[in-house]
């Protein structure tokens, strides 16, 4: 076992060393150009502009960047593309987003080959969502996996160990709510953009099912999304393992549960590591908080859903070559490891599989990114048409309605979706 | 000749403001409405589709559902808005410093952002930690643990709850304004000769108040129909769809599906449903007005 530890630690440091190491154009030949960026609001972004001035020295390039906070980005973007003025040069766009936006970013393969990014180092559920009609449209910066985050001292007392399939998170869970004040699981059931779907989606994947066919029609109210919807609303309505105002959760309540110390369990992106044991938001303390890959469905692999955020070019951008520059040097790995490693920051969120797997970087964050980079190695990620957000809309109305007690039969409703889904314009 | 032209200059730079901001966008949005234009695939409005997009409206499951609640809603606030403000106006009508510094202190809901009364009554139902929700818990233990939000009644009465609350102050204020205008001798007459207070009020004060009480009825409908931010921080538009009101339902198709045709026609319905209302109340206005006259 330690041999094998020892080899995939030493290929990784290899596959680290091998990924290319990003160089300024040499000439300069940009220089004096400004990039205009429309990012979402992120300390991961704001750490990388800390880090512009080397990129500035090096290609004469300035780079000004508009921060928008996330429930005004989709707006923002919107407004860039319907007015087309090309007021910005680079925007960041989220997965669900890329086919209705597709009209603001043109193709970058050709600028991004020359810039010598190597796209191998991006796992494949992140990347896939660079590309539109099969063409590169933007490179993952941002890019998030799912965890299950447990308290160790509430399991410990109730006298379990933490849960690797939903049966056991089902037993843990009341022995956690039989044993102290908690709730089991923090959940979101409520809606807000679709996030209750993204732990019934690993459902519907555990138990064989998914949301469509290779045609595109809807297969969600199959048998086995059913039974995923009827254990994922079980635990609710049933087992009563969730908090009691979870029916309405997004994910900021299951949070809030959590670091307010009323729950032991969430299952979430990876990103709120930092701010679960932030002293100044949360009552939960590093020695108290435990971190795991996300449960399966008994007798099933391990799934994550991905949630990642791509930059790309805009198609009225007046500095094309200068975007793709800053491009390059954005996504260069080395950039995103020194964030990772950086002491006075709490930075987890990483992109590249050099990183992910990288020693140190695992060292520091108590392997997490590995369990991250395991997950991701056969995740496929899903893809989101135009449609999306209408889909996901219905989706989440379905399940809302679901857990609220609105309707309680589970086959109806999943139908009910699928007709709705499939009679879109 | 030199005043009259003088005057129209003058209205040029009000008239080109509202030309550019009110005029040229309705104008648009309702060529739009007869447009296919759906922003994931063209970035401009594409082929005429005469009514296709009212008619699909009409069909479509989430509008009727949208229109339903927004019903609902619209009769609960304005009727429960009204009736508050009404008796806090007849209560805050007399002179005095506690009714003075009452009818200060009454402002303060009408002067906060609507969004942030959906934020600040969401965490206040938190079951788990919301003051409200601890609270009534206290009081009456059958609630504790109530999931407020999460039950489609109780998120409803919530929601008109959060607007009669916001919008009850600035109409208990159109009311004084109104009780102010009415002469108090025909009052001291009735109360001299034995007419209750209950009386009084039915019979005197409120006939007198019809006109203000019509006015306040237009504003506060046209205003609940435009119901939006309180949906979106409070509720969502859930549990399922059972708060997702006309006006938040146009929003996301317009903003979320990016269906702009769609999202236009829905909205000039929701503008005709308006001026309908309106014309009515204002007929019920001037016919009261007429019979005065005469």
């Amino acid at each position: 076992m330690k041999i094998y530890s020892s080899l995939i630690a030493l290929s990784a440091v290899l596959f680290a060393s091998s990924a290319l190491a990003w160089e300024a154009t040499p000439g300069k030949p940009y220089e004096g150009q400004t990039v205009h960026a429309l990012i979402v609001k992120s300390s991961q972004f704001e750490a990388h502009e800390a880090r512009m001035a080397a990129f500035e020295d090096a290609t004469g390039i300035d780079v000004v960047v508009d921060y928008v906070p996330f429930p005004n980005m989709k707006e923002a973007l919107t407004a860039e593309m319907v007015g087309g003025a090309g007021d910005y040069d680079v925007v960041s766009i989220m997965d669900g987003w890329v086919s209705s936006l597709k009209n603001l970013i043109d193709p970058i393969d050709e600028g991004i080959a020359a810039q010598g990014t190597d796209l191998s180092d991006f796992p494949t559920a992140h990347l896939r969502h660079g590309y539109i009609d099969g063409k590169l449209h933007g490179l993952p910066v941002r890019g998030h996996v799912q965890l299950l985050f447990y308290r160790k001292d509430i399991l410990d007392q109730a006298g379990v160990t933490p849960p690797s399939t939903w049966t056991e998170v089902v037993e843990a869970g009341k022995a956690v709510q039989a044993s102290s004040e908690l709730a089991g699981i923090a959940l979101p059931y409520g809606k807000l953009n679709g996030q209750n779907l993204q732990v019934w989606i690993n459902l519907l994947w555990g138990h064989g099912g998914d949301l469509f066919d290779k045609d595109g029609n809807p297969v969600f109210n199959s048998e086995a999304g059913v039974d995923a919807t009827q254990q994922f609303i079980d635990l609710l309505l049933e087992h009563k393992i969730v908090p009691v105002g979870a029916a309405a959760y997004v994910e900021q309540d299951a949070v809030n549960s959590f670091k307010q110390g009323n729950s032991a369990m969430l299952p979430l992106w990876w990103w709120v590591r930092s701010q679960l044991t932030d002293p100044e938001e949360s009552k939960v303390t590093d020695e108290q908080l435990g971190v795991m890959a996300l449960p399966s469905v008994a007798g099933s692999e391990r799934t994550t859903f991905t949630n990642t955020w791509i930059f790309g070019v805009t198609e009225g951008s007046r500095n094309r070559d200068a975007a793709i520059e800053y491009l390059g040097w954005l996504t260069d790995p080395a950039i995103e490891r020194d964030v990772l490693l950086d002491e006075n920051l709490k930075e987890t969120v990483a992109v590249h599989f050099s990183n992910l797997r990288d020693p140190e970087v695992n060292a520091r964050w108590g392997g997490i990114h590995q369990a991250a980079a395991d997950a991701l190695a056969t995740a496929p990620g899903m893809s989101f048409d135009a449609n999306w957000p209408r889909i996901s809309e219905i989706l989440e109305n379905a399940i809302s309605s679901l857990a609220s007690g609105e309707s309680d039969d589970v086959s109806a409703v999943l139908d009910a979706a699928a007709k709705q889904i499939s009679g879109i314009r | 000749m030199q005043d009259r032209f003088l005057s129209y200059a003058l209205l040029i730079p009000a008239f080109v403001i509202v030309l550019a901001t009110t005029i040229y966008p309705l104008a648009y949005s309702f060529i739009t409405s007869f447009r296919e234009w759906d922003l994931t695939r063209q970035r401009r409005p594409g082929d005429f589709l005469g009514f296709d997009n009212y008619v699909h409206a009409i069909a479509e499951a989430g509008f009727q559902n949208s229109l339903w609640v927004t019903i609902i809603f619209v009769i609960t606030s304005v009727v429960l808005t009204l009736v508050l403000a009404m008796s806090l106006a007849l209560l805050l009508r007399r002179k005095g410093p506690l009714h003075t510094f009452t009818r200060i202190i009454l402002i303060l809901p009408f002067a906060m952002s609507p969004a942030l009364i959906g934020v600040s009554y969401r965490f206040m139902f938190n079951p788990e930690f919301g003051v409200l929700a601890v609270g009534l818990g206290a009081i009456f233990p059958s609630l504790k643990g109530t999931p407020w939000l999460a039950d489609p009644d109780l998120a409803m009465a919530i929601l008109v709850a959060t607007d009669v609350w916001h919008w009850t102050p600035y109409m208990t204020f159109m009311c004084l304004g109104g009780l102010a205008s009415i002469p108090r001798e025909t009052e001291e007459a009735a109360r001299i000769d034995g007419a209750s207070g209950f009386r009084i009020i039915w019979e005197i004060v409120l006939p007198q108040m019809k006109g203000v009480l019509l006015v306040t009825a237009i504003l506060k409908t046209i205003f609940a129909l435009k119901m939006f931010d309180q949906v979106v921080t409070l509720t969502g538009g859930g549990p399922g769809t059972s708060t997702e009101t006309l006006a938040y339902f146009v929003f996301n198709v317009g903003f979320k599906w990016y269906d702009m045709g769609y999202a236009s026609a829905l909205a000039w319905i929701l503008t005709l449903i308006m001026m309908l209302i309106s014309a009515w109340y204002v007929r019920m206005l001037l016919s009261d007005n007429i019979k005065e006259t005469a």
